[in-house]
C-alpha cells in the first residue's frame, strides 16, 4: 500500500526511475552499437584513404574539376619503369601533332605540366610537375591509348583532404576510385 | 573608446569583405567558366592548325594563346587562394572586433515574443506540428501519386472508351475470319509445300560478311564445283543482273544471299533466295538524319556501295559511302537506321562492317578523326568508340582473330596494324610499319597476324604481344587481302604474281605470275584456294603441298568482288550479274 | 599493355627517383581522440563544476583551429553516424576505430554530462558559438516544430547510408568549406546565411539541422549531470532565460490550465491511438516514394540511363555509359544489381517512414504533457552548454564579488 502510494502521488520519484530506465536504455543501446561495431573496426589496416584505381579509370577528366580542393588532389603519375621513353609519346603529344618539338600546338597537357628531356637515342625521358598538373588525365588517356601506360591518375596524399565522402569517387564513371589501407595507399604500376 | 574603435574596425572589415567576396566570386565563376586551363578557343585552333597544313602564323598565335591562357589559369587560382585566406582574415577580425563591441553589453530584451504560458505555447507548437506534417504528409502522397507508374497506366486505360472497344472487338472478329482463311490456305498448300521444302536443302555453312565468317578469308564450305561456265551454263546455277552498282561482295546467311547497291538515286540493301535467285526483298538507306542530300564524291574504283555488308543469322547490315548504316531483320523489315558522320574520304568509304556477337564494328578511318566504331547489332546504339592515330584514311576491313579462344579485332590502317578488345575497344597491341592507303585487310593463324600494303611492307606480328615475327618487301599485295591456312600464307598482287609464305618463318614457298590483276580477294576453301581475276578469270589453287595451280578458266565476266561460299555452292558477284555456281541435280 | 619495350640505355642512364609521400593519419587520428576527449573534460569541468564561460570560448577556439583548420574539419562526429550505420548493416563496410570512437565519446559525455561535445568541441557549433552576439527569439513553438527537422534530416541520412548511396551529411555540409578555403558556390551561400544567422539567433544550425545534435539530445536529456545555472538558489529573475541564445531556458510556470483533467489525457490516449496510423501513413509515403528516392543510388541512375539510351539512343554517349560499357558489364548484371538496391531503398524506407511517423507522434505526445516548474530550468535536451546564463544570473555574481 505504501510502495503504492510513493509511485503514485509523487511524480519526481516516478520521474527518477522512469530516467533510470531511460539511461539503462540509452547505455545499453550505444554499448551494443559499440560492439557490434568494433567487430567490423579494424585499427591497424582500416581503409581510410581514398585512391584511384588505374586499371579502371577511364580518364574522363572529372577529378579535375570534382575535387573539393581548388586544384584537385588528383595529379598525373608516371611509372617510369613502364615507360617506353618513345619519341612520339602519346600522353605528350596530341594525336596529329606535326613535328615532335615542344611547341604549344603539338602539346596534350594543356598546363604544360609534363617536361621532356633527350636520354639517347631514341630515348626521352618524360616527367610531371606536380604544381602544375591539374589532374586532367589528358596524357594519361593518351599513354593508355598508344602508349604502355605508364602515366596514369593518382590521388595525392599530401594534398588530399581525406574527406569521409569523396566527391569525385560519387561522379567517377568508372567507380575506379575507393579506400584503401595506409598500407596500399598508392596504386602503383611497377610492372608490365 | 575602445568600443569605438572596435565598432569602427568592424565596419571596415565588414565593408571590406562585402567587396572583396563580390571580387572573389566574379573570380570564381571566371575559373568555373573556364574550368580548365584549356579554353575551347586554343583547340579550335590546335585543330585547325592539324587540318590545315604548315601554318607559321596560326602556330605563332597558338603558342602566344597557350601561354596567355595558362597563365591567366593560374594568377587567377593563386588569386583565389589568396584571397581565399585574406577574406577569411577579415572575417576573424570582424568576428573578434563585434565581440570586443558587444564584450559587456547585457543582452535583454524589452519584449518577450511568446507569452509565459507553457501549455499555450505547447499547444500552438502542437497545432503547427499537427500542420506541418498533414502538409507534408498530404504533399508526399500527392507527388508519389503523380509520378507511380501505376496512375499512368490507370490514365491510359481510361481513355480507350466504348468506341475504341466496338473496334477492338471487330478487330478481333475480323482477325479470326483472317486466321481461319490463312488456315484453309495452309490446309490447301501444305501438301504442295512440304515436297518443296524437302528438296530446298538450307546450306549450314554461313558467309556472314567480307571474306567469309570473321572476314579470315577462310570458309568451311564443302563439295564447290571446280570449274564453270557462264557462257554454256555448265555448273550455273542460275544468273541475274545486278540491280544497283556496287563493289560490295556477296553475303550467305542460309538460303538467304545478301549484297548491296548505290547510285544517285538510291543506297539499298538486297536479299536474295540463294537456291533460285529471285529477289526476296530490298531495304532502302533513306530520310536518315544526318545523311547529305547530295552522293559524296568518289572515284569509280570505290562507288557509293564499296563496303560488304554483314549478318549474324538474325540481322543483316550495310553502310554507304554517305555514311548511313541501315540494319534490317531478316524478313527485310528495316529496324534501325542511322548516319554516323558523311567520311571525308577522297576515293571514297570503302571497309566493310562485321558482326562480332552483337556488336558491329566500323572502322570509319576518315581524314579528321579516324576510329573504330561498334554499334548495338538490335538497337545501333553505340557501345564503344576508339580514335585511331592514323595518318591518313585506309579501305582496309576489319577482321576478328580468334586468338588463344580470346578474338582479338585486327585493323589496318596507316601506319599501324592494331589490335582491339571487341567487347570493349580497349587496345591490346599497335605495330606501326605500313606506309599510304592500306588496302588489305589482314590475315590470321596460329597466333600470326598478317598485315600489307603494297609500297610498304607485309609483316607477322605475334598476336599476343604485338611483336614483329618477320617482315619482307619483296612482294606485295595492293588489294587483294592475304590468306593464311595451316603454316601457310597466302598473296595475290595487282601486278598478276601469286605467292606463298611460310607463316611461321616468312620463308618463299612458290611464286607464280600471270599476265593479270588480281582485286578479288582469295579464299580457302575445301583444300583449295579460290581466286578471280579482274578480267574474270578463275584460278584454283591447292592449299596445300606445293600449291599447284589446279584449274583455271575464264567466265567473261569483269569481276572485282571476292566471292561467297557455301556448301556445294559459290556466289560470285562481278561488275554487272550475279551468279550462283553448283552442280544442277 | 606493352606496346613499347623497355628501353636498353646505352648511355648509363638511371631511372628518377620517385618519392610518394605515405601520410600518417593514424598517429594523426588518435591525437585526434585525445584532444577530443581532453576538451570535452575541459568543457564539463567548466560547465558542471565551475560554471564559468571563458572555457567554452577558448575551447571553440582551440577547435576551430585544431579539428577545423588543422584537421580539415572531416571527418567529424555529425558525419560518421552514417558510416556507423553503414558498418552496421553491411557485411564488407567497416569503419576505423578512431572514427567509431569520434562518433560515440561524445554520446558517452552526453550520457554523463550533457551536450559538451556541442558547447564548443564541434567546430560547427564552435563557429556559431563566436559570431553570435544577439539572442533575437524565435517563437517557441515555431523553433519546436523546426525542431524536426534534424530527425528528418537524419532518416534520410541513414536512408542513404545503409544503401550504401550516398553521405548526404557530408555532402551538404555547409560550413566545411570555410575550412577548404573554397567549395561549391550554393554551400557557401547557405553557410554565409547559417552564419549570418548565428549572429542574432544561437546556433541555427545545432538547433534546425544538425541529425548528430538530435541525437545527442536525446541522450542529454536523460544525463546524470546536468548544467545548472547556479549553485544557489533562484531568484526568478529572468536574465537567464533572456540571456539563452537557444532559448533552452524555460520561466517557471504554473500548471494553472483550465481543463479538466480527463480532457488532458484523452488528448494524450489520441495521440497514442493516432500514433500506428502516423506510422502507416510514414511507412506509406516512403514506400511508394522509395524508387523516386533510390534514383540517389549511381548504379540506378545509370541503369535508367542505359534504359533510356536503349529506347531513345544518341550517338553522343555520356561519360557514365562509355564507362559502363567499358567494363564488359552487362545489362542483365546491372539490372540484378539495381534490382537489389531497389529492394534494399524499399525496405529501408518502410523503417524510416515507420520512423518519421513515430518522431512526429512522440513529439506530439511529448507536447500535450503538463508540467509546472517553480523556478527557471534549463531544458538540458536543447542546451548546447555555451555557459552565457552563468554570467548572467545575479547569484553567480554575488559568489564572485
Amino acid at each position: 500500500m505504501k510502495s503504492h502510494k510513493r509511485v503514485n502521488h509523487n511524480p519526481i520519484a516516478r520521474r527518477d526511475f522512469l530516467k533510470s530506465c531511460a539511461r539503462a536504455l540509452a547505455g545499453g543501446s550505444l554499448l551494443a552499437l559499440f560492439g557490434l561495431t568494433i567487430r567490423k573496426t579494424k585499427a591497424k589496416d582500416a581503409s581510410c584513404f581514398w585512391q584511384i584505381d588505374p586499371t579502371k579509370c577511364t580518364f574522363c577528366g572529372r577529378c579535375e574539376t570534382n575535387c573539393v580542393k581548388l586544384s584537385s588532389a588528383v595529379k598525373s603519375v608516371h611509372a617510369v619503369k613502364v615507360c617506353g621513353y618513345c619519341d612520339l609519346c602519346g600522353g605528350y603529344y596530341r594525336t596529329n601533332a606535326k613535328e615532335l618539338n615542344t611547341a604549344a600546338e603539338n602539346l596534350l597537357c594543356p598546363t604544360g605540366a609534363i617536361q621532356r628531356k633527350f636520354v639517347e637515342e631514341p630515348f626521352f625521358e618524360y616527367s610531371i610537375s606536380e604544381d602544375l598538373c591539374n589532374g586532367c588525365g589528358k596524357c594519361a588517356k593518351g599513354c593508355n591509348a598508344f602508349g604502355n601506360g605508364s602515366l596514369f591518375l593518382q590521388i595525392k596524399q599530401e594534398l588530399c583532404k581525406n574527406c569521409n565522402e569523396c566527391q569525385i569517387s560519387k561522379v567517377c564513371p568508372a567507380h575506379a576510385i575507393s579506400r584503401v589501407p595506409v598500407s596500399n595507399v598508392y596504386h602503383l604500376i611497377d610492372t608490365l | 573608446m575602445k568600443k569605438t574603435i572596435s565598432r569602427n574596425i568592424a565596419i571596415v572589415s565588414a565593408i571590406f569583405m562585402l567587396t572583396f567576396s563580390v571580387m572573389l566570386i566574379t573570380n570564381y565563376f571566371q575559373v568555373s567558366c573556364t574550368n580548365t586551363a584549356h579554353p575551347e578557343l586554343i583547340e579550335n585552333l590546335k585543330q585547325a592548325n592539324e587540318e590545315l597544313g604548315n601554318n607559321p602564323q596560326l602556330q605563332e598565335q597558338i603558342r602566344e594563346l597557350d601561354l596567355m591562357a595558362r597563365r591567366a589559369y593560374f594568377v587567377s587560382l593563386y588569386r583565389l587562394k589568396t584571397g581565399a585566406a585574406i577574406l577569411l582574415f577579415m572575417a576573424m577580425v570582424f568576428v573578434v572586433s563585434l565581440r570586443l563591441y558587444f564584450a559587456n553589453s547585457k543582452n535583454i530584451p524589452n519584449k518577450e515574443v511568446d507569452p509565459i504560458d507553457d501549455w499555450m505555447i505547447k499547444s500552438k507548437a502542437r497545432k503547427w506540428m499537427v500542420l506541418a506534417a498533414g502538409g507534408v504528409v498530404v504533399g508526399g502522397f500527392v507527388f508519389a501519386l503523380l509520378s507511380s507508374p501505376y496512375i499512368k497506366s490507370f490514365e491510359e486505360g481510361k481513355e480507350t472508351s466504348l468506341e475504341d472497344v466496338l473496334v477492338e472487338t471487330i478487330d478481333i472478329e475480323e482477325v479470326v475470319v483472317d486466321k481461319v482463311i490463312i488456315d484453309e490456305i495452309a490446309i490447301d498448300k501444305a501438301p504442295e509445300e512440304s515436297p518443296v521444302a524437302v528438296a530446298v536443302e538450307v546450306p549450314k555453312t554461313t558467309h556472314s560478311g567480307f571474306r567469309g565468317n570473321n572476314s579470315l578469308g577462310i570458309s568451311a564450305a564443302k563439295n564447290m564445283p571446280t570449274s564453270w561456265n557462264l557462257s554454256t551454263g555448265t555448273n550455273i546455277l542460275w544468273k541475274v543482273n545486278i540491280p544497283r552498282k556496287g563493289h560490295n561482295s556477296p553475303v550467305i546467311h542460309g538460303n538467304k544471299l545478301f549484297f548491296s547497291g548505290a547510285d544517285d538515286d538510291a543506297r539499298e540493301l538486297f536479299c536474295y533466295e540463294l537456291s533460285s535467285g529471285k529477289e526476296l526483298w530490298r531495304t532502302a538507306a533513306k530520310n536518315i538524319s544526318g545523311s547529305p542530300s547530295k552522293m559524296p564524291d568518289v572515284i569509280d574504283d570505290t562507288g557509293l556501295a564499296a563496303p560488304t555488308v554483314a549478318t549474324n543469322g538474325k540481322q543483316v547490315c550495310a553502310i554507304f559511302s554517305t555514311g548511313d548504316v541501315i540494319c534490317a531483320d531478316m524478313e527485310g523489315k528495316q529496324l534501325w537506321a542511322k548516319n554516323i558522320g558523311v567520311p571525308d574520304i577522297h576515293y571514297g568509304y570503302a571497309s566493310s562492317l562485321l558482326i562480332y556477337n552483337n556488336l558491329l564494328i566500323i572502322q570509319y578511318d576518315t581524314q579528321n578523326k579516324p576510329r573504330v566504331i561498334a554499334l548495338d547489332v538490335a538497337t545501333g546504339n553505340q557501345r564503344w568508340e576508339k580514335e585511331r592515330p592514323e595518318k591518313s584514311p585506309s579501305w582496309s576491313s576489319p577482321i576478328l582473330a580468334p586468338v588463344n579462344n580470346k578474338p582479338q579485332l585486327i585493323l589496318i590502317g596507316n601506319p599501324g596494324i592494331s589490335s582491339y578488345n571487341p567487347d570493349t575497344g580497349a587496345p591490346y597491341w599497335r605495330v606501326a610499319c605500313l606506309s599510304g592507303e592500306p588496302a588489305p585487310g589482314a590475315a590470321y593463324v596460329n597466333g600470326i597476324v598478317f598485315g600489307a600494303a603494297e609500297y610498304a611492307t607485309m609483316v607477322a606480328i605475334n598476336a599476343l604481344d604485338g611483336s614483329i615475327l618477320w617482315k619482307n618487301s619483296d612482294i606485295l599485295p595492293e588489294i587483294a587481302s592475304p590468306v593464311a591456312c595451316n603454316d601457310f600464307v597466302f598473296i595475290a598482287t595487282t601486278y598478276g604474281v601469286v605467292a606463298t609464305f611460310e607463316a611461321q618463318t616468312g620463308k618463299l614457298i612458290k611464286t607464280m605470275e600471270f599476265s593479270t590483276e588480281f582485286d578479288s580477294s582469295p579464299i580457302v576453301a575445301d583444300g583449295k584456294i579460290y581466286l578471280i581475276c579482274t578480267d574474270g578469270k578463275v584460278f584454283i589453287f591447292s592449299a596445300k603441298g606445293d600449291f599447284t595451280l589446279l584449274n583455271s578458266f575464264e567466265t567473261g565476266e569483269k569481276t572485282f568482288a571476292t566471292p561467297a561460299f557455301t556448301d556445294k555452292k559459290i556466289v560470285v558477284k562481278s561488275e554487272k550479274v550475279i551468279y550462283c555456281v553448283g552442280e544442277k541435280d | 599493355m606493352n606496346r613499347f619495350p623497355k628501353p636498353d640505355f646505352e648511355s648509363g642512364y638511371v631511372y628518377p627517383q620517385q618519392q610518394f609521400v605515405i601520410p600518417n593519419e593514424v598517429l594523426w587520428s588518435y591525437i585526434d581522440i585525445a584532444v577530443l576527449v581532453f576538451l570535452m573534460g575541459f568543457v564539463t569541468w567548466a560547465l558542471i563544476k565551475k560554471q564559468i564561460r571563458w572555457p567554452v570560448v577558448l575551447t571553440s577556439v582551440v577547435s576551430i583551429f585544431y579539428f577545423g583548420f588543422f584537421r580539415n574539419g572531416c571527418v567529424c562526429g555529425i558525419g560518421a553516424v552514417q558510416n556507423v550505420v553503414l558498418t552496421l548493416v553491411s557485411d564488407s563496410y567497416s569503419i576505423p576505430l578512431y572514427l567509431l570512437l569520434l562518433f560515440t565519446l561524445p554520446l558517452v559525455f552526453a550520457i554523463f554530462f550533457g551536450r559538451v561535445f556541442c558547447a564548443g568541441v564541434c567546430p560547427f557549433g564552435a563557429l556559431q558559438e563566436l559570431v553570435n552576439v544577439k539572442n533575437w527569439k524565435i517563437s517557441k513553438s515555431v523553433s519546436t516544430v523546426l525542431g524536426v527537422f534534424p530527425w528528418v534530416y537524419l532518416g534520410f541520412a541513414v536512408l542513404f547510408a545503409v544503401t550504401n548511396s550516398r553521405f548526404i551529411i557530408c555532402r551538404f555540409d555547409p560550413f566545411v568549406w570555410i575550412f577548404r578555403f573554397g567549395g561549391e558556390l550554393p554551400l557557401i551561400l547557405f553557410g554565409v546565411l547559417l552564419l549570418i544567422f548565428s549572429v542574432f539567433t544561437g546556433r541555427p544550425f545545432c538547433r534546425f539541422i544538425c541529425p548528430y545534435g538530435a541525437i545527442l539530445s536525446l541522450f542529454s536529456k536523460i544525463s546524470f549531470r546536468q548544467v545548472k545555472i547556479t549553485k544557489k538558489e533562484c531568484i526568478n529573475c529572468s536574465l537567464c532565460h533572456n540571456a539563452c541564445p537557444v532559448d533552452a531556458i524555460y520561466p517557471p510556470y504554473q500548471n494553472k490550465v483550465n481543463e479538466i483533467r480527463s480532457k488532458g489525457v484523452h488528448r494524450i490516449l489520441r495521440y497514442v491511438v493516432f500514433m500506428p496510423l502516423m506510422v502507416a501513413a510514414g511507412v506509406t509515403i516512403m514506400y511508394m516514394l522509395s524508387d523516386k528516392i533510390s534514383r540517389v543510388n549511381n548504379d540506378v541512375r545509370l541503369y535508367d540511363m542505359a534504359m533510356g539510351n536503349e529506347t531513345n539512343h544518341s550517338n553522343v554517349l555520356s561519360l557514365e555509359l562509355e564507362a559502363f560499357w567499358g567494363r564488359e558489364q552487362t545489362l542483365e548484371e546491372l539490372a540484378v544489381r539495381v534490382e537489389e538496391v531497389q529492394k534494399g531503398f524499399r525496405i529501408w524506407s518502410i523503417i524510416i517512414g515507420a520512423f518519421f511517423g513515430l518522431v512526429i507522434a512522440l513529439k506530439l505526445i511529448h507536447l500535450s504533457t503538463k508540467r509546472g516548474r517553480k523556478v527557471y530550468d534549463i531544458s538540458s535536451a536543447e542546451c548546447v552548454g555555451c555557459g552565457r546564463c552563468f554570467s548572467y544570473c545575479p547569484q553567480n555574481q554575488k559568489k564572485i564579488s
